[in-house]
């Protein structure tokens, strides 16, 4: 499945190749890498297998800033998940980290390299006043004040309309479900939160149990509207399955809560292109049961065309890609700049394109 | 509710701080918070008191560690002085004051 | 190979096909656009600056183009595009130069994180360089653009890269942006200073870039240690003087100035402290260009 077209993928399958990479061999894929939002990833990767050094200079540079990016951000996540456990302290209710701060707090392997635009969470359904009204108290204030736009998140979508802090101008989405209220599939949300595990050295915060950490990254890719991300979150997902499976009995959990959540369709994508692309190892046997999941063989072709697509960041060419590479780039990267610069940044404040809701 | 002065105050941790200070002005960047401040003398001095204290500290403590008159009673000044100090350094996440 | 050895027939094709492999200090820059304002800027400011070869690496892949759909023509618009993707809204097509050299600082102020960039013009004389911090209306470009013009080393306009180890300031020559009065005041001070065509009605009002002096760019690989620190305010009728300013105000309005101060967190503190510990710090009130000159060339001199 890789090929030439896709270094960056290449990269991720097998990093001793890079060896032997041209000069422009290295700028086509720092240039992709830095698109798809893997360039920090990678360096992790080379770094790990010891080879970072043997980099040529040029593109050396860019490895190494993408991986002081990345530290930064980490600890920025680090601090911002402590303030809004503190907030969030007095509650009664479960408090789970979604996504990328949810890896990184529980020390996942997925969370290396990451870049974060905001923070996710999940609360009970019933709990989300409660919720927005501690967070407002807080200094969150809600981001978008258009009526379409709050009526859009509450009745439309999973999640309150993003929050943003006053001071720390950081961003928070509140989430009740893992999918819209509008999608097909209907994952009980109340299983999601009794499943969830505590967080060791954390009195209060949470995170999904594997099995549904597995799902909900497997959901988000595959019924997402945001494609620019879809490389990175299968690459996430390719972690996730390496890491938990380690765990005894993982793969028929896995498989059992599927069934149970509603969420056979995306799980069988997930595995499927996991596998043809990234060369995931998923036992035989599961990819068998996970064809439970499996679509009518027609939608099945169309899937894989426009999948691999947005997947494949070398045959994303055309509209459809330059449409999916600008939402990738329209989300501001997640640290701040101090005041001053706000005020007049060099690319003037009128120019910059409105950040759309990022995906943690 | 505790008057100001009766509270024991306790800075972030030492390891937390990184701290600068020339011709009497510092500059101190908080790991915890992600943030850098600039201190005055006076605020300088007290941030440094509460990083090297093994304690919780009222005000009045820190009047009599920067120094100054025996009495924090004949130094009602200095000890408000102190006292709005603190407060800003909770506002930046600097020091907290103890649950009593 | 420099811009000014090809010729502009060359120069339009390789914008237009395989892109403009462009050298500005430690930065290669892939440039790719069919726009005759851009070509011409290029030609005009870039003269100077070093073309690499397609065998090479090339850090940024730019684009400036008009959009495909009917702004292509009805009140022309521009994008600036980086690696295929739009980060700012499209300006009118008359800004194509001033949006490339917009696009140009955000490329290295949002990715370069091997330096701790500082919002800042710098020059050097003697080996040393002097940090100016550009706040809105302190007149840093045009005091830039006047000591350039009276043998200081052009090291940056806009973004002031100090490496990370050394704390030294690593050149980025490049056209220097003048706006509204500054256009003319410079035009008065430095007679034979090449400027482009004014571009008019931009967000920042009246912009042209003023060409660096080839010096500075043959010159953009030696490095210069930060000596001074100077917050420029252009004051009208104000008479030229240095007034001491506080090591640790400087340190913040560094911090404040720099683009990824957070990004390199403990490190950041550190390194900007050193800087401050080397340097003397100044508050610069100005009204002329001549006095602000010679306050500077007193500076060096009792060095």
């Amino acid at each position: 499945m890789s090929s030439v077209a896709d270094p960056v993928v290449l990269a991720l399958r097998n990093p001793a190749a890079l060896a032997s990479l041209s000069l422009r061999q290295w700028e086509a894929l720092i240039a992709q890498a830095r698109r798809t939002n893997l360039l920090a990833r990678i360096a992790f990767e080379l770094d790990d297998f010891g080879s970072l050094p043997q980099v040529p200079p040029a593109p050396r540079v860019h490895l190494e800033a993408a991986k002081t990016l990345a530290l930064a951000q980490a600890d920025a996540v680090r601090r911002e998940v402590a303030y809004i456990d503190g907030a969030l302290a007095a509650a009664g209710f479960p408090v789970v980290l979604l996504k990328g701060a949810a890896y990184l707090i529980a020390c996942l392997p997925a969370a290396r390299g990451r870049l974060f635009s905001d923070i996710d969470i999940l609360v009970p359904h019933g709990a989300l006043a409660n919720v927005e009204a501690t967070l407002m108290l807080h200094g969150w204030h809600t981001s978008k004040t258009a009526a379409y736009d709050q009526r859009y998140y509450r009745e439309w979508m999973h999640e309150l309309p993003p929050l943003k802090h006053a001071k720390r101008q950081t961003l928070l989405d509140v989430h009740h479900a893992i999918l819209p209220i509008t999608a097909r599939l209907k994952p009980d949300s109340t299983k999601l939160l009794a499943a969830s595990r505590p967080l060791s050295g954390e009195p209060r915060l949470r995170v999904l149990a594997p099995v549904d950490m597995v799902l909900h990254s497997a959901t988000h890719l595959f019924c997402n509207e945001d494609v620019g991300n879809n490389l990175r979150d299968l690459v996430d997902l390719d972690n996730l399955l390496g890491e938990f499976a380690k765990q005894e009995s993982f793969w028929s959990r896995l498989i059992a809560r599927a069934g149970e959540l509603d969420l056979t369709r995306p799980l069988y994508y997930a595995l499927r292109y996991a596998v043809r692309v990234l060369d995931t190892s998923v036992p035989p046997g599961v990819l068998r049961q996970a064809d439970i999941g499996r679509p009518p063989s027609m939608l099945r072709t169309l899937m894989d065309a426009l999948f691999l697509r947005t997947l494949l960041p070398g045959r994303a060419t055309g509209r459809l890609a330059s449409l999916a590479r600008g939402s990738l780039y329209v989300r501001a990267h997640w640290l701040r700049m101090p005041p001053l610069l706000l005020a007049h940044h060099l690319t003037v404040k009128a120019l910059r394109r409105e950040p759309v809701t990022g995906n943690g | 509710m505790p008057s100001p002065s009766a509270l024991r105050w306790r800075s972030v941790r030492p390891d937390a701080i990184a701290f600068r200070e020339w011709d009497g002005e510092f500059v101190v960047r908080n790991e915890q918070s992600g943030s850098t401040h600039l201190l005055g003398a006076l605020g300088g001095q007290v941030l440094h008191i509460l990083l090297h204290a093994d304690a919780a500290l009222s005000s009045a403590d820190i009047v009599i560690a920067l120094g100054d008159e025996e009495r924090p009673g004949y130094a009602p000044d200095k000890c408000a002085t102190v006292d709005a100090i603190l407060q800003e350094f909770q506002r930046l996440g600097l020091a907290q004051p103890e649950s009593p | 190979m420099i811009v000014a050895d090809l010729s502009y027939g060359e120069l339009t094709s390789r914008l237009a096909y395989g892109g403009l492999r462009l050298r500005t200090g430690p930065v290669v820059t892939r440039i790719q656009s069919r726009l005759s304002n851009v070509a011409q800027g290029l030609a005009l400011h870039y003269a100077d600056h070093a073309v690499e070869d397609a065998q090479g690496f090339a850090d940024f892949h730019v684009c400036v183009a008009p959009p495909r759909n009917l702004r292509r023509w009805v009140k022309p618009q521009v994008y600036f595009q980086f690696d295929g993707a739009s980060p700012f809204l499209p300006l009118p097509a008359d800004q194509a130069f001033p949006m490339l050299e917009w696009g140009l600082n955000w490329c290295v102020s949002h990715h370069c994180h091997q330096y701790l960039i500082v919002h800042a013009a710098c020059v050097e004389r003697s080996g040393l360089a002097v940090l100016l911090p550009g706040s809105p209306g302190s007149g840093k470009s045009t005091l830039c653009a006047a000591l350039a013009s009276r043998g200081w080393r052009l090291l940056s306009d806009e973004l002031a890269l100090l490496d990370l180890v050394t704390r030294n300031v690593v050149p980025l020559p490049r056209p220097i942006s003048l706006k509204n009065a500054s256009i003319a005041a410079i035009g008065r001070f430095v007679p034979d200073a090449k400027l482009g065509p004014p571009v008019h009605d931009t967000v920042k009002g009246s912009i042209a870039h003023m060409r660096p002096p080839a010096d500075s760019v043959r010159r953009a690989e030696e490095r210069a240690r930060p000596r001074w620190i100077t917050m420029p305010r252009y004051q009208s009728g104000a008479q030229a003087r240095l007034v001491p300013l506080s090591k640790a105000r400087a340190f913040m309005h560094l911090a404040d100035h720099a683009f990824n101060y957070d990004v390199h967190g403990r490190r950041g503190f550190d390194l900007l402290a050193q800087v401050v510990d080397g340097c003397d710090c100044f508050d610069f009130r100005y009204s002329t260009l001549e006095d602000a000159v010679t306050v500077f060339d007193d500076m060096v001199r009792q060095v």
